[in-house]
Order: structure tokens, then C-alpha cells, then sequence
């Protein structure tokens, strides 16, 4: 106790000369939006699984089909092949791995490859179109949102377009440019960056008005400046949710249409196409008609719960 | 309110016409106009030249183009000339004969006057050649056509559209000079005894009339008609195709309009409400049969029409999921984060993510094997089971759809500042939850019962499709696959225009549930 008393003043304590800039600095852990989004995400252990669950589904699919090409008329000249239940497809086939472990379909062809090389094709497919719609729609949406004028152009034309049944669109489209997977891509992203832009429009109007954007304006930020700093950021969280319902519902529309036979052409293996050729027997050839329903939907859950989560950890307010 | 009313509906017709229009457009130019013929047999029956005349008669009925045959304009030309006899003119029959010659039928006179009359209206000449065998006589089908030909513009094909859309019977409609007095009157019903208003000069001699069949008013007055179809019910009228039962001819035991009051009586499916004037001669059996010229009838079937069976399905499929989806959700958002919402928002995203067609056929695939209830709709022993799974599959996506907002909304004003003060207040949970919060949620709600009634009338592509349901639902696609442009024109129609009286309906409704919303811009606003 005494000898610490003894210790001067000075020997505690030592002058430092003052620092401007050290003295603006903030001591506070560093936030990263980014980093704070993935913290909050892989909270979640179900997240884990379901990203398991996808690079699995996603691997299958553009692995699968490198190493064993799908040709659905490898047996087409062997009818003894045709509707083999998987037992009996593993037995006439001799094993043969895991090709037949799902037996063999309509033309003699191995369901288990079929599968994996149409989840690809609607894969592709899915964020192609989901990539291009987004793009498009949320530029629209987002200075159709800020700008008077192009506000009251644009509704003329959403209030026409809208008012047609998206199906009607799309199928007489589909009957009109042919069924190739271009056109398919071009008929989908016709009209349907429309309703995005729509949505993001209404977002956009109501973070428009908020004083510190109204601020950022009377300071004279410009409009495209505005726009991309103030506004869009605010709105992660909600084209992370549109995404998360966009991309399942580009799958689950081309199995409707090829479903209802206004889908992709027949050299294009696809899912829908998979699900249509099986559905009339589905109840005497049952091994044809659930895996692709069963990958679909796979797919679809999948990509649907993780986007949902993965925009509630974009929401700035789950940081905490 | 009115003027914005006003103003709204006008916006719809003219969105309306400019979807027509663009499909119109879409469809009458980029589709190749011979995939009509792909599956007739009366062009498949004919060759040569017929068969190119025919496809010209064709295009004609269905619009693409307007055409005169180079006879039709011999016919005028000898008839103002001559007379009714002109057929057994010399210069009549040399002139028809001349286009037989290929070398020499631009020397005749008659054609032309034929080809610069017409050259000078804008249409163009087609000459088929006749085809002949080496000794001169001409192939079967072979004969020489002449004909003028003119392409129909995208707006007068859309104005003949439209103009031919509704049409209103009146007594001036028939034109015959047998006809000595025309009216249209309340007289007795000879069939059931009530009254009805017969016509005499109107295309229906019935124009208002009572019956046993749902909905017991009918009437032959106001026609809708949304074009004629192509391909898939060659030449028929598309909304007697949707409107008129479609099961087995239905007998009954009845008179003949003479016979009434005599008692010789027939079985016959006949409707004698439904007759309509004979253009043509009468034959005997006719003229023993019915006092007056209406004989030509249609006739009575079992069962319902295309529409009635989608809409029965969907109007059943509907209020279930109303009353079952609303009570839920509501069920959902008192009891968040517990199991039961924790279920439901998993069957929520099931539906949300699931492509229809995975759960419509594991709902098919359960209720046929579990539940032991028929599969294909025609197969049915008992016709009312086979509407069970169809409504299921229908309803049960829908209650989703809405135990899904009604949460949303349900939780969107658990949050707000009334509730707060009801609770301080003193209020039960209840009492807040069933006066205050429902309600408020049920705004959003409100708008879109309308438009999910109105569309049990399009039909469910999927169900109908799995079930083999004989309805609407299907209209567009299998018309789609069978290149018919007319159903496709007439579909488009049809669903625009549901749609966008819903959406106004749905306006109307949700100002009416909640008195804060108006149409009329306040002043100072």
C-alpha cells in the first residue's frame, strides 16, 4: 500500500500531445452490412441444411449430366425396356449403378439421369429469366418510382398489360414465336419485369418523400445519385424477397406450360416435359411421374425458404 | 363517384380493345393460316384447285380476308341484264366458260371489266389455272378458278369484332314477305302454362320465356357472341359451346305447336322454346308440325354446360376457402410462433413453392387411393362424388393464398396504435381480436372476393385437366394446340373483361366495407 503511494504522479501518467485526426475516431466495432447479413444468417442451423440441400441439388445437376449424358432414345428400339419399374429396370439392366435406380420411362430411358439433366435446363432457366426480370424491373421500378412523369406514362401502360391474365400472355406468346429455349426466355422476360418494376415502384415512392432523402435533394444530390444511394439500399431486403418468390416461380411455369403443351420444344429435356409424358399413367407408372415432381419441388422449397431467410438477415433490423 | 366510374370503365374498354388488338395482331399475322386446315376433312377431301377455292372460302368466314368469285360477278352482271333465266344466256355461259382457258380468258370482255373493277377497289387477282389431264379434261378439283382478292385490315377485322359482339333480336329482323303482322306480345305458354313473350319477325319466336332448368327466366333477346371457332368445333359459336349443356339428349314426353290441344303427343328432345325462323323451304312434316315458319329448334340435353360445370366447381371451391382459410388465418396470427402457425405457414410455403401440378396430383393421387373417390370425371358411378377432388384441389390452394394475407394483415394491425389503446382500455383479447382487428384486416380481404368469384368462370386449367372435368378451363390451351384462332380471340375477350370487372367490383366493395376510402378528390388535396 505505501510503496504504490510513493510512485510520483508522473510515473502514472505521461503527456501525449493532442492528435486531430486519432481524436475523430470512432471506437466502436466496425459494422459491415454484408458480414452482419451472413452472421445473422448462418445463425439459423436449419440455413445449413438448406444450403447443403442446394449445392447438392446443384452439383447433381450440372454434374451428373457431364459424366452420363441423357439421351432419352438410347432403348427407344427396345420395347422390353419401356415403363420398367426401378426393381425390374436394376435386374434387366444388370445393376448398372445408379442409372436405373429410378427404373425406366416411356421410351426406354433411364429416369435418374432424366432428371438430373432437365433440373439443369430448369435451373438455367429459372435464373436467366429471375436475372433479367430483376435487372429490368427493379431500373424501371426504381425511376418510375422517382420520376412524376414517368409515373403517369408508365401506369397507362401497367393498367393495360396488367389487366390481361398473365396465362393468356404467355401461352399465345408461346403459340405465336415456337417453343425453342430462346424464346422461351424472350416471352417470359416480355411482360414480367413489368409487375417487379410495379412493386419496386411503390417501395421506392414511399422511402421517396422521407426528410432525409427530401434533405439529400434540397443539398442537390442528383436524381441517379439519389436514387442508387439513398433508396436502393434501403430496399435489399426486399429484392432479396422478390427473388426468393421469382426464381421458383420460373420453374414451376415452364412445368405448367409444358404441361399444358405450350412448353419448351422436344430436344430440349425440361422438367415440365418429364411430368407431362408421365402424368396419364401416373397412377400405373408412378416410379416416372415423382421424381421430376419430387426435384421440382425440391428445387422450388429450397430456393424459396433461403431467399426468405436469407431476407430477413438483410433486413437491417435482425443486426442487433 | 359517377364520373369516376365513368371514367374507369372507359379506361377499361379502351385497355380492353388495345389487347385485342395486339392479339389480334399477334395472332392473325405470325401464325401461318394454314394449320387450320390440319385437321379438316372437307379440305383433306378435296384437291387441286377446289381445295384452293375452299381455303379462300375459309379465310373468308374466319376473317383473314374478303374475296368475289369472278361467277358471283357474272351472276350480278347477266341477272341486272337478262333477268333470273340469265343461266341459259349464250353470252352468260361463254363467258363463265372462258376462264377454262387458260391462253385466251384475258381476251373476254367480262373479265376484263371483272379484273379492272376490282383492281381499281384495291383487290388483287387470283387466277387458279385449271389443271387438265393430257387430253384436255380437267383433273378432279381441277377447274379453273378467277377470283379477287383483299386482305382485311387489324382495325376493320376488330370493328367487325366488336360490332357482332352483342346483337338484339327485334321484329323487324326477319325479312319475309310472308310475315303479314310483327310483333313481339305476352302470350300464354302453351308448354308450361305461365306466360311468355312471343315474337312474330324476331330470329326466335321465344323471346322471354320460364322453365324448370336453373335459372328458370331465360330469353332469345340479347345474344353475346365472341366470334365463331375454327378448328375445334368448326364454324359453332363459342358461347353456345360454353352454354349449352353438354350430357345426353334429354327426351320428353310433349306436343308439337300444331298439335296443342289434340292429343298426339311424341317424345322428343326437341325445345320448343328455343325455335328459331326456317329460311329455307319447308317440308311437309314442317308444315303438318308448326303453324308458322319458326321450326328450325335446338334440343334439350341432360347435364350442365362448360361454364356451369367450372363455375360450380370454383364457386364451391371458393366459399370453402373462404370460410376455411379466413378462421385460420386469423387462428394463425392470435397464436404467432406457436405449433399451430408454425404448420400452417408450412403448408403455406408448400403451396407457395410447390409447382401446382406436384400437389393437385398428390391430392389426386391421395384422394383416389386413400380416399377411394373416382378419379376421371366421365368414370363416375356417382356423378356428385366426381366434383369432390376437382373442388378439393381447387380449394385447398386457395385457403393458403388466404390464410397467408389474412395473417399478414391480421399481424400488420396487432402493431398499431388502436389496439394498444383498446387493451389498455381493458378489453379481452377477444373482443379485440374479432371487433377491431379482423375487421380492419378484412379491408384488403374484401377486394379480392369479386375477382375470385368471377373467376371460377375462366375455370382451373390444371384440375380440369387432371380430372378430365368437362369445363372451360381448358378453352385456351387445347385451342392453342389446335391452332384456333377464333376461341383464342374470343378467350382473351372473355378473361380481360372478367378481370377488369373485378377489379372495379373489387374497388366498389372495399369503398363500401370501409367508409375512409372514397373516390372523389378532395378538394385541397
Amino acid at each position: 500500500m505505501e510503496n504504490e503511494k510513493r510512485i510520483a504522479e508522473n510515473e502514472l501518467f505521461t503527456f501525449i500531445d493532442h492528435d486531430s485526426i486519432e481524436s475523430e475516431r470512432i471506437i466502436a466495432p466496425r459494422y459491415s452490412y454484408w458480414r452482419s447479413v451472413l452472421r445473422v444468417f448462418f445463425r439459423k442451423k436449419s440455413n445449413w441444411v438448406f444450403i447443403a440441400l442446394f449445392v447438392l441439388l446443384i452439383g447433381c445437376s450440372f454434374i451428373i449430366p457431364i459424366f452420363a449424358p441423357y439421351s432419352p432414345y438410347e432403348n427407344v428400339t427396345v420395347p422390353s425396356t419401356y415403363h420398367l419399374s426401378p426393381a425390374k429396370a436394376m435386374s434387366y439392366f444388370g445393376g448398372g449403378g445408379l442409372k436405373w435406380i429410378l427404373g425406366s420411362g416411356g421410351t426406354g430411358n433411364s429416369i435418374f439421369y432424366g432428371i438430373w439433366s432437365s433440373a439443369r435446363t430448369s435451373l438455367v432457366l429459372a435464373v436467366i429469366c429471375a436475372a433479367i426480370n430483376m435487372t429490368i424491373g427493379i431500373i424501371v421500378g426504381a425511376l418510375w418510382g422517382y420520376s412524376k412523369g414517368v409515373d403517369q406514362v408508365m401506369l397507362v401502360i401497367y393498367n393495360i398489360i396488367a389487366n390481361v391474365p398473365y396465362i393468356l400472355v404467355v401461352t399465345v406468346l408461346m403459340y405465336v414465336i415456337g417453343s425453342g429455349f430462346g424464346s422461351f426466355i424472350f416471352v417470359f422476360t416480355l411482360t414480367g419485369w413489368l409487375g417487379i418494376a410495379y412493386f419496386f415502384r411503390t417501395q421506392v415512392m414511399i422511402i421517396r418523400d422521407r426528410e432525409y432523402s427530401l434533405a439529400s435533394r434540397c443539398l442537390g444530390t442528383p436524381t441517379l445519385r439519389i436514387v442508387s444511394k439513398n433508396i436502393l439500399p434501403f430496399l435489399v431486403s426486399v429484392i432479396v424477397t422478390l427473388l426468393a418468390s421469382e426464381l421458383p416461380s420460373y420453374i414451376s411455369l415452364e412445368v405448367f406450360l409444358s404441361y399444358i403443351g405450350a412448353g419448351l420444344s422436344a430436344n430440349v429435356n425440361s422438367l415440365g416435359r418429364m411430368i407431362q409424358e408421365a402424368q396419364t399413367a401416373f397412377l400405373i407408372y408412378p416410379w416416372e411421374f415423382w421424381p421430376p415432381v419430387a426435384i421440382a419441388s425440391a428445387i422450388t422449397i429450397i430456393l424459396y425458404v433461403l431467399g426468405q431467410n436469407l431476407a430477413d438477415a438483410s433486413d437491417p433490423r435482425t443486426h442487433m | 363517384m359517377k364520373k369516376y366510374l365513368a371514367k374507369r370503365i372507359a379506361f377499361s374498354i379502351f385497355s380492353l380493345l388495345v389487347v385485342v388488338l395486339t392479339v389480334m395482331t399477334l395472332v392473325y399475322s405470325l401464325i401461318n393460316r394454314t394449320v387450320i386446315f390440319q385437321t379438316d376433312d372437307a379440305w383433306n377431301k378435296r384437291s387441286n384447285n377446289d381445295r384452293s377455292y375452299y381455303e379462300y372460302t375459309m379465310y373468308q368466314k374466319y376473317g383473314y380476308l374478303e374475296f368475289v368469285n369472278y361467277k358471283t360477278f357474272l351472276a350480278q352482271k347477266y341477272e341486272a341484264k337478262v333477268g333470273s333465266n340469265y343461266t341459259a344466256d349464250k353470252a352468260y355461259s361463254a363467258d363463265s366458260a372462258i376462264i377454262q382457258n387458260e391462253k385466251k380468258y384475258l381476251d373476254n370482255d367480262s373479265v376484263k371489266e371483272f379484273i379492272s373493277t376490282y383492281e381499281n377497289e384495291g383487290y388483287k387477282i387470283v387466277y387458279l389455272k385449271p389443271i387438265l389431264y393430257s387430253n384436255g379434261k380437267a383433273k378432279p378439283g381441277g377447274t379453273g378458278y378467277l377470283l379477287a382478292t383483299k386482305e382485311r385490315h387489324m382495325v376493320v377485322r376488330l370493328w367487325d369484332y366488336i360490332k357482332q359482339i352483342i346483337k338484339v333480336e327485334s321484329k323487324n329482323d326477319v325479312q319475309d314477305p310472308t310475315i303479314t303482322e310483327r310483333y313481339v306480345r305476352w302470350e300464354k305458354d302453351p308448354y308450361n302454362g305461365f306466360y311468355a313473350r312471343v315474337g312474330m319477325g324476331t330470329p326466335h319466336k321465344y323471346q322471354l320465356y320460364f322453365d324448370s332448368r336453373f335459372p328458370f327466366i331465360h330469353q332469345n333477346k340479347i345474344h353475346l357472341n365472341l366470334g365463331i371457332s375454327f378448328t375445334k368445333y368448326r364454324g359453332q359459336e363459342i358461347t353456345d359451346v360454353i352454354t349449352q349443356p353438354t350430357g345426353d339428349l334429354k327426351t320428353v314426353r310433349t306436343q308439337y305447336p300444331s298439335k296443342i290441344g289434340t292429343d298426339e303427343y311424341v317424345d322428343t328432345a326437341i325445345d320448343f322454346h328455343k325455335l328459331s325462323w326456317n329460311y329455307g323451304e319447308l317440308t311437309e312434316a314442317d308444315k303438318a308440325n308448326y303453324p308458322d315458319k319458326y321450326t328450325v329448334a335446338g334440343y334439350q340435353r341432360k347435364g350442365l354446360s362448360m361454364l356451369e360445370n367450372s363455375f360450380v366447381i370454383g364457386l364451391i371451391a371458393t366459399v370453402c376457402a373462404y370460410f376455411l382459410g379466413l378462421p385460420l388465418g386469423i387462428l394463425m396470427a392470435r397464436k404467432k410462433d406457436s405449433l399451430v402457425d408454425k404448420i400452417g405457414m408450412g403448408y403455406i410455403i408448400f403451396i407457395i413453392a410447390v409447382p401446382s401440378l406436384g400437389y393437385i396430383f398428390l391430392f389426386a393421387a391421395l384422394g383416389t387411393t386413400v380416399l377411394n373417390l373416382p378419379y376421371k370425371f366421365a368414370n363416375a358411378q356417382v356423378k356428385i362424388l366426381a366434383y369432390v377432388l376437382p373442388t378439393i384441389s381447387l380449394a385447398l390452394p386457395q385457403v393458403a393464398g388466404l390464410m397467408r394475407w389474412m395473417r399478414r394483415y391480421m399481424i400488420d394491425q396487432m402493431n398499431s396504435d388502436y389496439v394498444k389503446f383498446a387493451r389498455a382500455e381493458g378489453m379481452s383479447e377477444s373482443e379485440i381480436f374479432n371487433q377491431h382487428i379482423s375487421k380492419n384486416a378484412m379491408i384488403p380481404i374484401v377486394h379480392g372476393i369479386p375477382g375470385n368469384i368471377l373467376g371460377c368462370l375462366i375455370g382451373a386449367i390444371i384440375t380440369e385437366r387432371v380430372y378430365s372435368v368437362p369445363g372451360v378451363g381448358n378453352l385456351l390451351t387445347t385451342a392453342i394446340n389446335g391452332h384456333d384462332n377464333g376461341i383464342i380471340i374470343a378467350c382473351t375477350v372473355f378473361y380481360t373483361s372478367l378481370s377488369l370487372i373485378s377489379l372495379i367490383l373489387g374497388d366498389l366493395l372495399m369503398a363500401k366495407v370501409d367508409p375512409r376510402i372514397t373516390f372523389e378528390s378532395k378538394a385541397g388535396r
